[in-house]
């Protein structure tokens, strides 16, 4: 017999009794189902994730000044000498691999326009800072070098501070208040989304120099810079740039060779790292609950089948009489075991994705449905008719005809 | 068909010394001992026996269900014990056209597509199957009913249908096992009449049966009794109790 003549054997069978068919691949298109919407919100969230990650920008390196050991106390963060204008230069001269550095402060403010007043974070920042974070804005402009060093009063408002302050209206040229010194906007970024927990557009980005005389208040160096990002060229390898970087740093501030850093270099790929070892574990369970469910509703298959094969003993006596040979008995139930498999892997594909659609629109989870996952659910359910169909098809095959005929 | 009528130096069946034993627990059976016989191409044979005489026994073997314990039985000259399972698929397809008492037919299944049964088991495959059949279904009558499934048949157009089955394959022997014991008196006589007119074009048919009336439709009759062969003889006109 060829698949097709199988394939439409098989139905015909299957069609004989709809209703024991569907209640026979119950067991499949419920552990398929269920395996679909766990693995739906387990990707939607991790791609959730990814996205955030990505939104800080994996090939981004953080610098902080470290701690520093005093007679032989810890001191806390930030103890150690400040990071400077000087430290800047000298990464961006002599590191290799930058695509760009930038120096930032941070500091809460209060932000006034008319009557309205909305206390938000401040970025003084050099003008680079816009390539490092990768951030495009909505409408207006950024600052350049030049006006960052110079003092000039620019702010660029983020989505969330825009929205506070000015609704619906166009904030671009309007004079703000930042603690009661007057910024002109210039640009308005576009949204970046959470992350971490924090909003990212609840921000005003200044020019550096501007922000670090009128709003940080008492600072340690008059060049002192909060941290320095710097973005890494896709080209050259994170963790190269991040040594070379802690090479010149050390140099710089004369940290004896065998003494500990007073600064901290950190990257995102230890927020990559943790993730992976989150999406293991989901992959692992999803897997186990598969196997189980898939293995319970085999065992539902195989038993049906056996029902079937024994309903039907005249019948395969009668295709044995007229021709048929033991493979073409084992091949025509083992079709029907995987046709009714397969269609439960289906029928529970439809089912789970249409409950993670519900769940995303009940209650706004993020769900993805990745192709991998139903191949392997189709692949999976069509296994498990092989597998459970192999024993009642090979007792049917193995039917003496004489006897088979005889069955009543 | 093609070879049909013509005297073959080969037998289509052929028994030598053919002994079928079975062992049921400590016990022996002999179905069959030491029963030689010839069917030559054409022929019409009816095999008749009482109840545990062995001519179900006999019956298998010819249909190459079942294989002797010692002695030979050769159908178109392949001696059937010397063939695996699959082997004895291939020959009964190819060679042998089963008619059943209780038809056999695949319920929910048109009558076409019932008759072309046989061919989806065929090697080579036959590119014109459904055009086998069809000629098939109008040779036994049934030209307007292809389409019908067997509960939509009255039981004469049922098994007619199974006749046509059997003829698909063009076999050598059409081997029907009591064909009218599950019919009426007049219809038993439309589907022994079609028995009569396929081996007037030249088919062999072989009925085992236990009615003397439908045995003496046939031209030759073989009668079994305790396993052995007791009567072989030409059947002319009706035989009644006394002569048998």
């Amino acid at each position: 017999m060829t698949l097709a003549e199988f394939i439409a054997t098989a139905m015909v069978a299957l069609r004989r009794n709809v209703l024991r068919s569907v209640l026979t691949t119950l067991g499949i298109i419920i552990g398929v189902g269920s395996v679909i919407v766990m693995s739906a919100i387990g990707s939607g969230a991790s791609k959730q994730i990814d996205a955030q990650i990505a939104s800080l920008g994996t090939n981004q390196l953080t610098i902080f000044p470290g701690s520093m050991n005093v007679g032989g106390r810890q001191g806390g963060a930030g103890s150690a000498p400040p990071l400077t204008e000087k430290d800047l230069r000298a990464i961006r001269e002599n590191v290799t691999g930058i695509d760009a550095a930038a120096g930032n402060m941070n500091s809460g403010a209060t932000v006034v326009v008319g009557n309205v007043n909305w206390v938000t974070q401040i970025n003084g920042s050099s003008a680079e800072v816009q390539t490092v974070r990768d951030w495009p804005l909505k409408s207006g402009r950024f600052y350049d070098a030049l006006e960052a060093s110079s003092g000039r009063k620019l702010a660029v408002l983020g989505s969330t501070v825009a929205r506070e302050l000015f609704g619906e209206a166009d904030p671009l040229g309007t004079m703000v208040r930042i603690n009661n010194v007057p910024f002109q906007v210039i640009g308005v970024l576009s949204e970046k989304g959470q992350a971490g927990g924090r909003d990212q557009d609840d921000v005003v980005i200044l020019p550096l120099s501007t922000a670090r005389s009128r709003l940080m208040g008492r600072v340690r160096v008059p060049d002192e810079i909060g941290q320095i990002l710097v973005k890494v060229d896709d080209r050259y390898e994170l963790s190269e740039v991040q040594a070379d970087i802690e090479r010149v740093l050390r140099q710089r501030r004369r940290i004896a060779p065998n003494a500990t850093d007073n600064f901290m270099v950190r990257n995102f790929a230890e927020f990559l790292a943790t993730r992976n070892a989150t999406t293991r574990t989901l992959g692992l369970l999803l897997a186990s609950t598969a196997a189980i469910s898939l293995i319970v509703g085999g065992i539902g298959i195989m038993n049906i089948m056996l029902v079937s094969v024994t309903e039907r003993t005249r019948e395969i006596g009668l295709r044995m009489a007229i021709g048929a040979s033991g493979s073409d008995i084992l091949g025509q139930f083992l079709t029907e075991a995987v046709l009714l498999c397969m269609a439960g892997g289906f029928l529970g594909l439809v089912l789970g994705a249409g409950i993670a659609i519900v769940i995303s629109t009940l209650f706004a989870w993020p769900v993805y449905i990745s192709p991998g996952v139903v191949l392997m659910a189709i692949m999976a359910s069509a296994s498990v008719g092989v597998i459970f169909g192999f024993v009642p098809a090979r007792r049917a095959s193995q039917l003496n005809p004489i006897e088979a005929l005889r069955y009543e | 068909m093609t070879a049909a009528g013509i005297a073959s130096p080969v037998p289509v069946v052929a028994a030598r010394n053919l002994c079928k034993t079975y062992q049921l627990g400590e016990q022996s059976v002999h179905a069959l001992r030491e029963v030689s016989f010839d069917i030559q191409r054409g022929e019409f044979v009816a095999i008749m026996g009482p109840s545990g005489s062995g001519k179900s026994t006999l019956m298998n073997m010819i249909g190459a269900l079942d294989v002797p314990s010692s002695g030979q039985l050769l159908i178109d000259g392949t001696d059937i014990g010397t063939l695996d399972r699959d082997q004895l698929a291939a020959l009964r397809n190819h060679t042998i056209g089963f008619v059943f008492q209780q038809f056999n037919l695949l319920a929910r299944t048109s009558a076409l597509d019932n008759v072309k049964l046989p061919l989806t088991y065929s090697r080579p495959r036959r590119a014109d199957a459904t055009d086998i059949a069809r000629s098939c279904l109008e040779k036994v009558g049934l030209g307007a009913r292809m389409d019908h499934v067997p509960s939509q048949l009255s039981g004469g157009q049922q098994q007619r249908v199974a006749i046509a089955r059997a003829l698909v394959n063009s076999p050598s022997i059409i081997l029907a096992d009591e064909p009218t014991g599950a019919l009426d008196s007049a219809t038993s006589l439309e589907i022994l009449q079609l028995f009569e007119s396929l081996n007037a074009q030249g088919m062999t048919v072989i009925m085992v049966t236990h009615e003397l009336d439908v045995a003496s439709h046939a031209r030759r009759l073989l009668r079994v009794k305790d396993g052995r062969l007791v009567e072989d003889r030409a059947v002319t006109g009706a035989l009644t109790e006394h002569q048998s």
